[in-house]
């Protein structure tokens, strides 16, 4: 196997509030190969989005605190001096955010703000930036790109915003690219020409890809890899289609089994009793066992660690439950979401 | 027509338009546009039965409700509750009926007072319509906050004390103060998380089988709508363009924009969800302010057929029982590709013009 591309290891951050101490990522450790997407899956606050800013070193040092590795290519990011990370960020590793219109500067045209981002990490003339600019925009699909080059973002479309944040992460052909909820505030259709754009854009330049996002459809169709993450901690993890025909923890069954889905009928939806916990105070040894239906007197006082369980060795998860209920419940989970019954 | 009225028909809607002038200049404002916002939908709801409504930002799903319930003025048409016309009802004369239509909203932040205490927030209504006397109020907000599954000693809160979820309840429980017979929701279940979008739906169906409610749900999430609906309406640019029974418009869409939306849904199975052929609709929703003529679909659509699409205004007409669909090409059958050409056209070459 090649060396990842990122290496994060047992990554914790810690932002002080009037309130105490939260915790926002509790040991959080993965890797990524290049080329790879990986699909990070979690309820709003299970930390998805704090990871990653923190691999940009994009957390207000103020009032956060980093500790761990986020090696990028051996070379550990949590230490780099900031000049250093300005020289990485948007030229080997850029963000694509979830809303297009607060990300974009609405007072610069676009094609000045796309060749601001050559012109930063790259020593070229003016006029070469601005034509990588219109390059690009027309390989996001924009279309007549030679004039929509000097509009403002107010004038384009959500759709369109998201498709020039798109090129403006891809204009130094990053090897990683980072989209937290990308498609997220967009309409269903426009989605579909994102998401099949960042596939195309993905395959054509060879970029890894880390895919934030709450909704399980767009992982399931886009993601290698998946992490699904509960309460600041990783639960689970596999490649997607172990993770969804063969899930293993109690969170991820619940999480799939609440999802109203298109293609079947269920009277009613599975519901995960009560609300994520608060990460000042979370809960003592397993975080979901305040929700988990097979809790168990060892959940309350050991936090599982994520191990191999089943027959793939690449698939994790972090759950005391003995191999064969997980086993057995997977399957029944799976099973009912095939024939639409009701679990 | 499924709008055929048999009697019991709790809400009809025939026609509605809503147009917004768009104006030029400060002091004498000239009119240089109209937004139709809304463009003659008719619909009938019966009683006890949710009817979804699904379209993208900016099709009319809201505006048509908000005219419904006369928050809008209509340009046109008329309403019917319970066989009586509204539209030309005064403030006044609505206060009464307001009883019984009443709404849940998408932002459960932004729609609770935060200044005001949940007991108050929930029983504001009974005050407003002078029912029972202040205990009696009281006795029955607890009452409720129990029905919704909240604490009924959580009377005396804030909204910020509870999670957007909870707070979701605290607006369904708004909505069921008064004892309505037909409850608006506008997005209520877009601004949570899966696992408490699973709670609210839920608890939306235990209290429409529990008090005989009839629902008007607008959503974008396609999934979210057929779990909750009996029959659905989809929208697009101020005008209906199909409706249908729940599994019939899933199982069997006519409407090629119904095709595209379905197929856009990504699916959260790798195995199916790959195996589809999804097909992506070029472009953007066109700007309302100027439409496309005839079929406002027409430009972005995989099946158009120059000179009767762009010349010809299909009408919402049925084609099969309690299946209405405005398309001239409907889908043969599903699922199809989309973008593959119309059997009807290629038998009988355009002559329709006109």
């Amino acid at each position: 196997m090649s060396e990842p591309l990122l290496d994060v290891r047992d990554l914790r951050t810690e932002f002080s509030t009037d309130d105490g101490i939260v915790r926002a990522v509790d040991g959080v450790s993965f890797t990524i190969e290049p080329g790879q997407v990986l699909g990070i899956v979690g309820e709003s606050g299970s930390g998805k989005s704090v990871t990653c800013l923190t691999v940009m070193g994009l957390n207000d040092a103020k009032f956060a605190t980093s500790t761990g590795e986020v090696l990028f290519r051996g070379e550990d990011l949590l230490k780099a001096p900031g000049a250093r990370l300005r020289e990485i960020r948007g030229n080997e590793i850029a963000m694509i955010f979830q809303d297009p219109m607060t990300s974009l500067n609405p007072v610069h045209k676009i094609g000045r703000q796309l060749a601001e981002a050559v012109l930063l990490h790259e020593d070229v003339p003016r006029k070469q930036a601005y034509a990588r600019a219109l390059e690009l925009l027309k390989a996001v699909g924009i279309p007549r790109a030679e004039r929509r080059i000097d509009d403002y973002p107010h004038q384009f479309s959500g759709g369109m915003r998201q498709r020039v944040m798109i090129a403006m992460a891809l204009i130094n052909n990053p090897d990683l690219i980072i989209a937290d909820e990308p498609t997220t505030a967009l309409d269903v259709t426009t989605q579909a020409q994102i998401l099949a754009l960042l596939k195309r854009l993905q395959e054509d330049f060879g970029s890894a890809v880390i895919m934030i996002t709450h909704d399980l459809g767009v992982v399931a169709e886009t993601a290698d890899e998946v992490i699904v993450m509960y309460a600041a901690r990783i639960v689970e993890r596999g490649h997607v289609r172990s993770i969804f025909n063969e899930p293993r923890h109690p969170y991820s069954w619940g999480l799939m089994g609440s999802l109203p889905r298109l293609d079947m009928n269920v009277e009613r939806l599975y519901q995960i009793p009560g609300q994520p916990p608060s990460l000042l105070n979370p809960p003592a040894g397993c975080r979901f066992h305040p929700r988990c239906a097979y809790a168990m007197p060892i959940c309350r006082e050991q936090d599982p660690a994520l191990a191999v369980t089943g027959t793939d060795p690449s698939h994790e998860e972090a759950c005391h439950l003995d191999a064969e209920t997980k086993a057995r419940r997977a399957a029944e989970l799976v099973s009912s979401l095939m024939t639409g019954a009701s679990t | 027509m499924s709008t055929a009225q048999t009697g019991n028909e709790l809400l009809v809607v025939e026609g509605l338009k809503k147009h917004f002038p768009v104006t030029r200049g400060i002091i004498f404002q000239k009119e240089i546009a109209t937004v139709k916002a809304v463009d003659g939908v008719s619909f009938a709801l019966r009683e006890g039965e949710t009817l979804g409504i699904v379209g993208e930002s900016g099709c009319g799903k809201s505006t048509l409700v908000r005219c419904i319930l006369k928050l809008l003025e209509p340009t046109a048409g008329r309403v019917l509750f319970q066989g009586e016309d509204i539209t030309g009802l005064s403030r006044r004369e609505m206060r009464p009926l307001r009883r019984n239509m009443m709404m849940v909203f998408q932002d459960p932040y932004a729609s609770l007072n935060a200044r005001k205490r949940v007991g108050f927030i929930i029983g504001e209504a009974l005050e407003l319509h002078r029912i029972g006397t202040p205990a009696e109020r009281r006795r029955r907000v607890q009452e409720l906050l129990e029905v919704v599954g909240l604490n009924p000693e959580h009377y005396n809160r804030f909204p910020h004390e509870f999670s957007g979820g909870q707070r979701q309840r605290i607006g369904v429980a708004r909505a069921l103060a008064v004892n309505p017979k037909l409850i608006f929701c506008d997005e209520p279940v877009s601004a949570l998380d899966v696992s408490v979008q699973a709670q609210i739906l839920n608890l939306l169906k235990d209290l429409q089988r529990e008090f005989g409610l009839t629902y008007v749900f607008i959503a974008h999430d396609l999934n979210v709508v057929r779990h909750i609906s009996d029959r659905v309406m989809v929208m697009y640019l101020g005008k209906a363009v199909e409706l249908a029974v729940r599994d019939e418009l899933y199982a069997q869409p006519k409407h090629p924009y119904t095709g595209a939306l379905l197929s856009a849904v990504p699916i959260p199975s790798p195995d199916t969800g790959r195996a589809r052929k999804s097909v992506v609709l070029e472009g953007d929703v066109p700007n309302p302010i100027n439409p496309p003529a005839a079929c406002n679909f027409h430009p972005r659509c995989p099946r158009f057929q120059a000179g009767r699409c762009d010349v010809d205004t299909p009408p919402l007409a049925p084609i099969l029982d309690d299946h209405l669909v405005a398309c001239h090409y409907p889908l043969e059958r599903w699922p199809m590709d989309i973008a593959e050409q119309p059997a009807a056209a290629a038998a009988q070459p355009v002559e329709s013009a006109g």
